[in-house]
């Protein structure tokens, strides 16, 4: 009987697992799911303009689609990664559209398949679960929260946590608030 | 999930080109329809015509400029977008709107092959600010709208502040005039 047991628990296992694209943001290792990753692309142009829409970064141009790229390293570690070159392109739904969005991701990624443990209470609220692999618990991120969230705010940057204009001011402390040269 | 080659040409069927005018505000490039703007001018051969509003209601309008018997009001394109400390030469006058925009300097002029909509991730004031994307010499560029640079709230706005600067000091001041 308790072989049998096991050998359902087994088969309702495997019918659970899903499929997940691992990749890193700074050092450590997140889970996206399979099913909405479109393609890892490799490093392209970013195109940056004024904008206030937080952590949208730029667009890139894939596959004769603008794409939007959110910088997922100030929800997930505080600070973005500059040597993030690669951008993993996954599927956003608005309402009942999509929109092909990038994350910028160092390049390896990796397949993995399991079956999502519920997450750690101290995670993010984008960390919608666990993944184990091999001997590595691995935050299974949920991409509408994550890059519908907030920057974490940085000590002496509140800005930072509320949007503001991107990206060519941010990087300015000096803003064009002095009167203008006469017309 | 498939690692995929470089790609960088955007099919443009069934969008409508364009003439469009780029031009530059601190570094940055903006698109914009040749067939909305009237005239250019240089910033100083506007300086005789130009009037230092009173108030300022709006950091980024300082002035009006006087057209063809129509005043504008000149929208600093820097300060609008929120870019860094530049130094605006020219003046672009709008067609249809009580509207001039303060720019760096002109980059080209050209036909674009269309305009993109702005993906849905840009979801803040840009949304009011750009009509789309225009994929210009390998370049992404935001198409601006001109209705973008004031909203219909800050002509009110810079309306009731032109006219108060316009009554004189002992009706603001609630005297009878000697």
């Amino acid at each position: 009987m308790t072989i049998a047991t096991e050998s359902r628990n087994s088969a309702n296992t495997a019918a659970n697992a899903q499929s997940f694209v691992l990749l890193h943001v700074g050092e450590t290792r997140y889970a996206l799911t399979a099913d909405i990753v479109a393609e890892l692309a490799p490093p392209v142009r970013l195109h940056s303009f004024p904008h206030t829409s937080p952590l949208v970064t730029g667009v890139i141009v894939r596959r004769g689609r603008i794409v939007p790229v959110y910088d997922a390293g100030p929800v997930l570690a505080g600070k973005s990664f500059s040597a993030h070159r690669f951008y993993l392109v996954a599927r956003r739904a608005f309402g009942a559209a999509q929109e092909l969005s990038a994350i910028p991701v160092n390049g390896d990624c990796e397949l993995a398949t399991g079956e999502v443990q519920p997450a750690q209470l101290d995670r993010h609220p984008c960390v919608c679960g666990t993944l184990q692999v091999g001997a590595e618990s691995v935050d299974v991120l949920d991409f509408e929260t994550l890059v519908s969230s907030l920057p974490l705010q940085r000590e002496g940057d509140p800005a930072a946590a509320q949007g503001g204009v991107q990206p060519s001011a941010r990087n300015n402390s000096q803003r064009n608030v002095h009167p203008e040269p006469q017309p | 999930m498939k690692i995929a080659v470089q790609e960088s040409l955007l099919p443009h069927r069934s969008r409508r080109p364009e003439q469009a005018i780029v031009f530059s505000v601190a570094h940055q490039e903006f698109a914009i329809a040749a067939e909305s703007v009237q005239e250019i001018r240089s910033a100083d051969s506007l300086a005789s015509t130009a009037i230092e509003l009173e108030y300022v209601a709006l950091p980024k309008v300082r002035h009006t400029v006087e057209r063809a018997h129509h005043t504008y009001y000149v929208v600093n394109a820097g300060v609008h977008f929120s870019l860094p400390i530049s130094r605006p030469t020219l003046v672009l006058i709008m067609r249809q709107l009580r509207v001039a925009v303060l720019v760096d300097r002109i980059e080209r002029m050209g036909e674009i092959s269309g305009v993109f909509p702005l993906p849905r991730a840009f979801a803040g004031d840009e949304r009011r600010w750009y009509r789309g994307l225009a994929y210009l010499e390998d370049h992404v560029i935001p198409v601006v709208r001109p209705s973008g640079f004031l909203t219909d709230e800050e002509f009110q706005l810079l309306d009731r502040a032109t006219l108060a600067s316009a009554v004189p000091m002992e009706q603001r001041d609630g005297a009878a005039p000697a």
